[in-house]
């Protein structure tokens, strides 16, 4: 059988470094990860709602510690698809539960068992996700991870939302996508200290 | 000073939607982007080894799946044929549908793709008044609510059904109520009308095990995109969406695929090209994987591709491009884009006028503040208005007049059947207060609060006690429900027959198939193909609004 020796030397070199530089999964059982997205906190460091990136990610944490449960945060890198960063979170939390929130501020609430594409709760009009949601959402995600029958965040809809926003949306995503990178592993997420705004709103 | 007329326009509904500058760079441009491949084809020994510019060698997924599945290596001589020359033929009433279809066999996504670029938006719709599989046009609605309330989705998909959606289609809030809405669904619509399709849209495993268990009887969200990373983003090759395919197929389950121009860039990799020519791409693709239909017309990225000129003639054409490659075509407009009511009505003209397989993929059959797909492009509060486009146009969009009487009747009929399934499972209760508030309600609002842990643990023990669609029917029979448990049954009987996986086939109220097969369109010119008459045009004409002459 012919074997492509370069071809199997390359994957295999990808895969030990994903290994390597991967956090693993926590031992916690009271844990909740969040993972952002791969822009997360750069650029304008807004949501598409206009709340600042760190004051949601205040919110989550503050919901998970308001029920009793850790946390931790890292930055996911290798999509900038909400459920995939949601899953990634869920994969290395050791209660099995995780919260995604991409840059421009959907957000998702996954668990390691469950298809990608599936989810526990799913936010994906940012546009009108609240720091009072981002708050709830920790809490929900806290609550499922002590097995609690919970009750979901009522659903919201506002049916001009595209016709309104999906442009933007749009742009803000590039953004995302152009930092995301298939090979480059999950990291702790370290937050950037405060830069100066940008004259003019470029970045 | 300002000028106050162009206060009064800035305050324009049609000012609060987003515009945005061509962009190829980014993908933002509908349908010629002047990175967008020259089309070319070279054969060598019956396998293309090249397409549209591109060696073999150089592939990516998406090209090397079209030259081994849809193009026929044989009928590639149609690339000789000049792109206007065929546009010619598309408009002209003397070249047939067959025609069309075979020259469509040989050419590729690039050539397909500037074929539509000779073509005005009348002459688009000339074209897929031609091309349109199925004789009869039909409508599709969304059955939704932001509570995800199973007796409102019961009652809606009655009043739905009554009204004349061929098919219907439920999704979720929150992803785990999906077997109840499924099974809230299939039941409501069987009330209305016997015979309706049913479909609920979730993630695509949970969605393959619904139609397994019989939950539903038609699954259209197997989406396909045209470049590789938006597919890689979503775990897809175009190889396993047709794995897909065939597992439905396997347990006689009708499908489509779904598509759309807009899609690319709002992921952020169109890879510079023209929405037009990577939806192309995706319709190729759906091709080449053996799928009967399609749904497209940009769906859920509307919002891109209407942001940009040219985009809703772009939306047209791909339509018409899936017509022409024999594909049933759910014609989207099924979801907002606009704060204008005359740009909304427009563009649905664009589908309406000539008659697609179904117009909508996607009518809210609920008011859209219930309607979770993030609000269709016509809703329940449109429905008079449709019937009097439907009558002032003489063009059958697939809906009619119904009675107040008649509705209330339906709406609480499916109300109590789904009460009666719930109690003879062992599911989440269902008061009468609750049957009755919807019964008589318009939307979510108007309805009675629900326990959601409650019902979620009933649709996981619905689940994981492993029942099925005969479970629904037995609950229906036991409970004094016999004729719509028949009904249902003959829904799932359509899975031993496997009729209804013909191209564009609709069921009618005695379960008859009517597809692309037994009812082609034969449209050939002025006088042929099908035309608004008898019965159907009287259904039409009698609105309940009209003037009463004796009364005067």
């Amino acid at each position: 059988m012919h074997h492509d020796e370069a071809l199997v030397a390359l994957v295999t070199r990808i895969v030990l470094e994903q290994l390597q530089n991967t956090p693993s999964r926590s031992q916690n059982p009271k844990e909740v990860v969040i993972g952002v997205g791969p822009a997360y906190g750069t650029g304008g460091a807004k949501t598409i709602n206009d709340l600042s990136h760190s004051a949601v990610l205040a919110e989550i944490k503050a919901g998970i510690e308001e029920e009793g449960m850790d946390f931790s945060v890292v930055q996911v890198f290798k999509s900038s698809d909400v459920a995939v960063i949601g899953k990634e979170a869920a994969d290395l939390s050791g209660s099995g539960l995780g919260i995604g929130i991409q840059s421009k501020g959907t957000a998702i609430i996954h668990q390691t068992d469950l298809q990608i594409l599936s989810n526990i709760e799913l936010f994906p009009q940012a546009p009108l996700l609240t720091l009072a949601h981002y708050r709830q959402i920790g809490k929900n995600a806290a609550k499922y991870a002590k097995g609690e029958s919970v009750t979901p965040i009522a659903t919201q809809n506002d049916p001009m939302i595209r016709a309104a926003y999906q442009v933007k949306a749009a742009l803000m995503h590039i953004k995302e996508t152009e930092k995301a990178d298939r090979n480059k592993p999950t990291q702790h997420y370290v937050a950037q200290s405060a830069t100066p705004l940008m004259k003019g709103g470029q970045n | 000073m300002k000028s106050k007329r162009f206060e009064i326009l800035n305050n324009r509904p049609v000012n609060k939607d987003g515009f945005i500058a061509e962009w190829p760079e980014a993908g933002f441009i509908a349908m010629a982007s002047p990175y967008d491949p020259k089309p070319s084809i070279r054969v060598i020994g019956g396998a293309i080894v090249e397409m549209d510019g591109t060696p073999r060698d150089q592939f990516d997924f998406i090209d090397a799946f079209i030259a081994d599945y849809t193009i026929n290596p044989a009928k590639t001589h149609f690339m000789d044929i000049s792109s206007a020359v065929i546009a010619h033929k598309l408009v002209d009433i003397n070249i047939s549908r067959e025609e069309i279809i075979n020259i469509a066999s040989g050419i590729t996504p690039a050539k397909l793709t500037e074929v539509m670029g000779h073509l005005n938006v009348v002459e688009m719709m000339m074209a897929l008044q031609k091309m349109r599989a199925r004789g009869i046009p039909a409508n599709q609605a969304h059955i939704t609510n932001v509570k995800d309330d199973p007796v409102q989705i019961a009652a809606d998909s009655a009043e739905g059904a009554l009204r004349g959606f061929a098919e219907e289609e439920t999704t979720v809030g929150v992803a785990r109520y999906a077997p109840l809405n499924a099974i809230a669904l299939l039941i409501g619509s069987q009330v209305g009308r016997p015979g309706v399709l049913t479909q609920c849209a979730v993630e695509e495993a949970t969605e393959l095990i619904l139609g397994i268990r019989g939950f539903t009887t038609y699954a259209e969200t197997m989406s396909v995109y045209g470049t590789e990373p938006v597919f890689i983003d979503g775990d897809d090759t175009p190889y396993s969406k047709a794995f897909l395919a065939s597992a439905y197929a396997s347990r006689g389950l009708k499908t489509r695929f779904t598509s759309g121009t807009g899609s690319e860039a709002l992921m952020g990799s169109a890879q510079k090209k023209s929405m037009l020519y990577l939806e192309a791409r995706c319709l190729y693709a759906a091709k080449g994987a053996g799928s009967q239909g399609i749904q497209n017309g940009s769906v859920s990225c509307i919002g891109i591709t209407a942001s940009v000129p040219s985009g809703i003639r772009a939306v047209l054409a791909e339509n018409l491009m899936a017509a022409i490659l024999d594909l049933e075509v759910a014609s989207s407009n099924d979801q907002s884009f606009s704060h204008s009511d005359m740009r909304r009505t427009a563009r649905t003209m664009l589908q309406f006028l000539p008659g697609t397989d179904f117009i909508f993929s996607g009518y809210a059959g609920e008011p859209n503040y219930d309607n979770l797909f993030a609000g269709s492009n016509f809703d329940a509060e449109d429905f008079d208005d449709y019937n009097v486009l439907q009558r002032d146009m003489m063009v059958d969009g697939g809906l009619r007049p119904v009675s107040e009487e008649e509705v209330i009747r339906v709406r609480e009929t499916a109300g109590k059947a789904v009460q009666a399934v719930f109690r003879y499972l062992n599911l989440a209760e269902i008061t009468d207060e609750q049957v009755e508030a919807v019964t008589y309600a318009h939307g979510s609002k108007d309805t009675l609060p629900r326990d959601a842990a409650a019902d979620i643990a009933a649709a996981e023990s619905l689940m994981r006690r492993g029942l099925t669609g005969l479970d629904i029917v037995k609950a229906l029979y036991e409970t004094g429900f016999e004729d719509i448990a028949q009904r249902v049954l003959n829904m799932l009987k359509q899975r031993i027959t496997g009729d209804y996986m013909q191209t564009s086939a609709i069921l009618d109220e005695d379960y008859n198939v009517i597809s692309a097969i037994n009812a082609p369109n034969n449209y050939k010119g002025p006088g042929t193909g099908y035309r608004v008459g008898g019965k159907r045009w009287e259904e039409i004409k009698n609105i309940p609004n009209i003037i009463d002459r004796e009364g005067i």
